[in-house]
């Protein structure tokens, strides 16, 4: 009895086992929460975009101007002559309300 | 009657389109789903000299996970609406983040960007889209994995899935991307999900180390292509070297090129030199360290007097020649005494290392692209006639010397004729070389506009009767570089698009497939 019992068990684990198996190979990934990038704050967004340009004369320099948000935003969303567009998907709003505050109000540290 | 859309897709009622938006409202939320003018205003802006009307979108969806996708594509197929897909959407130059057609809605996986596996000991990722190469650059760097990315000059915002899937390349080692593409993901347009080569095999671990699974490959149809919607992504990343030693020679002639392609062909086909070799033309170096309105005022191209003023004053050759060794530094030192011999022999080049070009912008910039470094520096070419126009003319040719003064006369007289200059580089791939121009002209300026598209059209014209193809071009040309390479091949694509997406909902006219 106590081996039978020993059995069943072994089988229903292998079965989990297989169904984990199966599962992980197909469905998981597409049904986990999407936990991908967002934005730290409005540094890290001039660091790693805005920057690259501004900070080495390729565009002009836009920290410490005091630009309004609304100019920065209009800017950002629909790119000016060589400069881009960046979308929603890219900075969301509520990001690029924390960068415009970056780029206006605090001190150049690059 | 005025439309609540800024644009329709071609042959869909207003009112089919309004259940179409309620529908993808349902499986992505309102907030994912855009149709105002505000909110697709940045899909709108491209570099082309085409109205942006032609390319304006109807909507933009932001899917996040495959079930989302299966669902719009459902909702596609059951009114026959049109999704043009983006990852990064950076794909300046080559059409943006606008659809190909007007009122084509745009799905954008911007924000589908998990990094859903790095493997330090098998040197491979697992993307998806959305994932930007600065991103991926941190998680590397942070989880101290010691591997190099490759990637193409717009870097930091642009992102590996985008850019293979166009057939990008990129400046180190593995710098032919698709080359190291291994494993794909992909939404059909039927709904089902396939996953290429090993990926089809339940509990298969080698998705991303063996690229050819069984049967035929079919990586390649998800290229440049609409038969599919790419939803993760497998590559192979470059371990970091112990040592990296760029450079850059200088020549003084533009005839020197035939010697400079000649002299690089054996170094690239033995792989004494691993990565392709850059041959940039002053104009194309220029950006970095001067204004045109310096040197030239008024309309029309650039003198050649011009251009030697600014070679002069800005210390860079006709031509300049960057590539770089990797390895252990005494593979390195073996590696470079055949590099210095092979190009000394002449005695025209000047050869120059980090020691003498340290401080040069634009030495800096090439050197931090030849070991995978994030930089946007590339950009300041757009500098050059300002006003925010760009079209990369990409001509492929064989790898010798021959091929290149025929090539730079040709442009060089095309350009003249529309009043551009020639901002161009060769580069020279494994046996292949590109010839890489960018059309530069201010897009403010209505008769500039209007002389880049005519000197594109002629440029693609002149070369493909001389059997040069191009290998990537911007969406509005892209019917005629399909009609360059021959009716057969043409057949061949709309027949697989008839199979595999019958309603033609997935990016109608991409690469000329409809």
């Amino acid at each position: 009895m106590e081996r039978i019992k020993s059995i069943n068990v072994r089988w229903a684990f292998m079965l989990i086992l297989i169904f984990f198996a199966i599962s992980n190979a197909w469905s998981a990934p597409e049904n986990e929460p999407n936990t991908g990038f967002a934005w730290k704050d409005g540094e890290e967004i001039y660091t790693k975009i805005c920057a690259y340009c501004h900070e080495v004369q390729v565009g002009p320099q836009i920290r410490n101007r005091e630009l309004p948000a609304a100019y920065i935003r209009e800017i950002v969303r629909n790119g000016n002559r060589a400069m881009p567009a960046f979308r929603y998907a890219e900075i969301d709003d509520e990001s690029l309300a924390k960068l415009s505050e970056f780029i206006s109000q605090t001190q150049s540290k690059h | 009657m005025t439309s609540k859309y800024i644009a329709l897709p071609k042959g869909v009622s207003e009112k089919n389109f309004d259940a179409a938006i309620s529908d993808f409202r349902r499986v992505l939320g309102d907030a994912s789903v855009l149709t105002s003018a505000e909110q697709l205003a940045p899909y709108i802006k491209t570099m082309m000299p085409v109205p942006d009307a032609d390319h304006t979108p109807s909507a933009a969806l932001l899917a996040t996970t495959v079930e989302q996708i299966q669902k719009i594509v459902a909702i596609c197929n059951q009114y026959k609406v049109p999704i043009w897909m983006i990852s990064t959407g950076k794909n300046l130059g080559y059409g943006s983040a606008a659809p190909a057609e007007r009122g084509q809605v745009v799905l954008d996986l911007k924000r589908m960007n998990r990094i859903l596996e790095v493997d330090k000991d098998l040197a491979f990722a697992l993307v998806e889209p959305g994932v930007t190469y600065q991103q991926l650059y941190d998680y590397i760097k942070e989880h101290k994995l010691g591997l190099w990315l490759s990637m193409p000059a717009p870097s930091a915002i642009a992102g590996p899935v985008g850019n293979t899937l166009d057939r990008g390349v990129g400046y180190t080692p593995y710098g032919e991307h698709f080359l190291f593409a291994c494993g794909m993901e992909v939404v059909l347009a039927n709904g089902e999900v396939l996953r290429t080569g090993m990926g089809s095999m339940p509990n298969s671990n080698t998705w991303q180390v063996f690229k050819w699974g069984y049967g035929p490959y079919l990586d390649g149809i998800f290229t440049q292509s609409n038969y599919g919607i790419v939803t993760k992504f497998g590559f192979w990343l470059m371990p970091e070297p112990p040592a990296f030693k760029p450079f850059v020679i200088q020549y003084q002639h533009e005839e020197d090129i035939v010697e400079i392609v000649e002299t690089i062909r054996p170094l690239r086909i033995s792989g004494v030199i691993p990565n392709a070799v850059v041959i940039a033309h002053a104009l194309y170096e220029a950006p970095v360290k001067a204004n045109r309105s310096d040197y030239v005022s008024g309309p029309g191209s650039i003198p050649d007097e011009a251009v030697y003023r600014i070679m002069k004053d800005h210390k860079l050759g006709i031509w300049n020649v960057y590539a770089a060794l990797y390895g252990t530094q005494e593979q390195i030192d073996v590696n470079w005494k055949i590099v210095k011999q092979a190009f000394g022999k002449s005695g025209k080049a000047k050869i120059l290392t980090e020691q003498e070009a340290a401080e040069d912008p634009a030495f800096i910039y090439r050197a931090k692209l030849m070991r995978g470094e994030m930089t946007l520096t590339e950009f300041s070419l757009y500098n050059w006639r300002k006003g925010g126009g760009s079209m990369w003319f990409a001509p492929v040719s064989q790898a010798r010397g021959s091929e290149t003064l025929k090539q730079m006369a040709l442009t060089k007289q095309i350009l003249a004729k529309y009043g551009l200059d020639y901002s161009g580089e060769f580069i020279v791939g494994m046996r292949d070389m590109h010839h890489i121009v960018d059309v530069l002209y201010d897009k403010t300026d209505p008769e500039q506009t209007k002389a880049a598209y005519q000197c594109f059209d002629e440029l693609l014209t002149e070369f493909s009767a001389r059997g040069y193809g191009t290998y990537r071009v911007n969406t509005a040309f892209m019917d005629k570089v399909a009609d360059t390479y021959g009716p057969v091949q043409r057949n061949i694509h709309k027949t697989l698009k008839k199979a595999l997406d019958p309603n033609g909902i997935l990016a109608p006219g991409k690469s000329g497939i409809r």
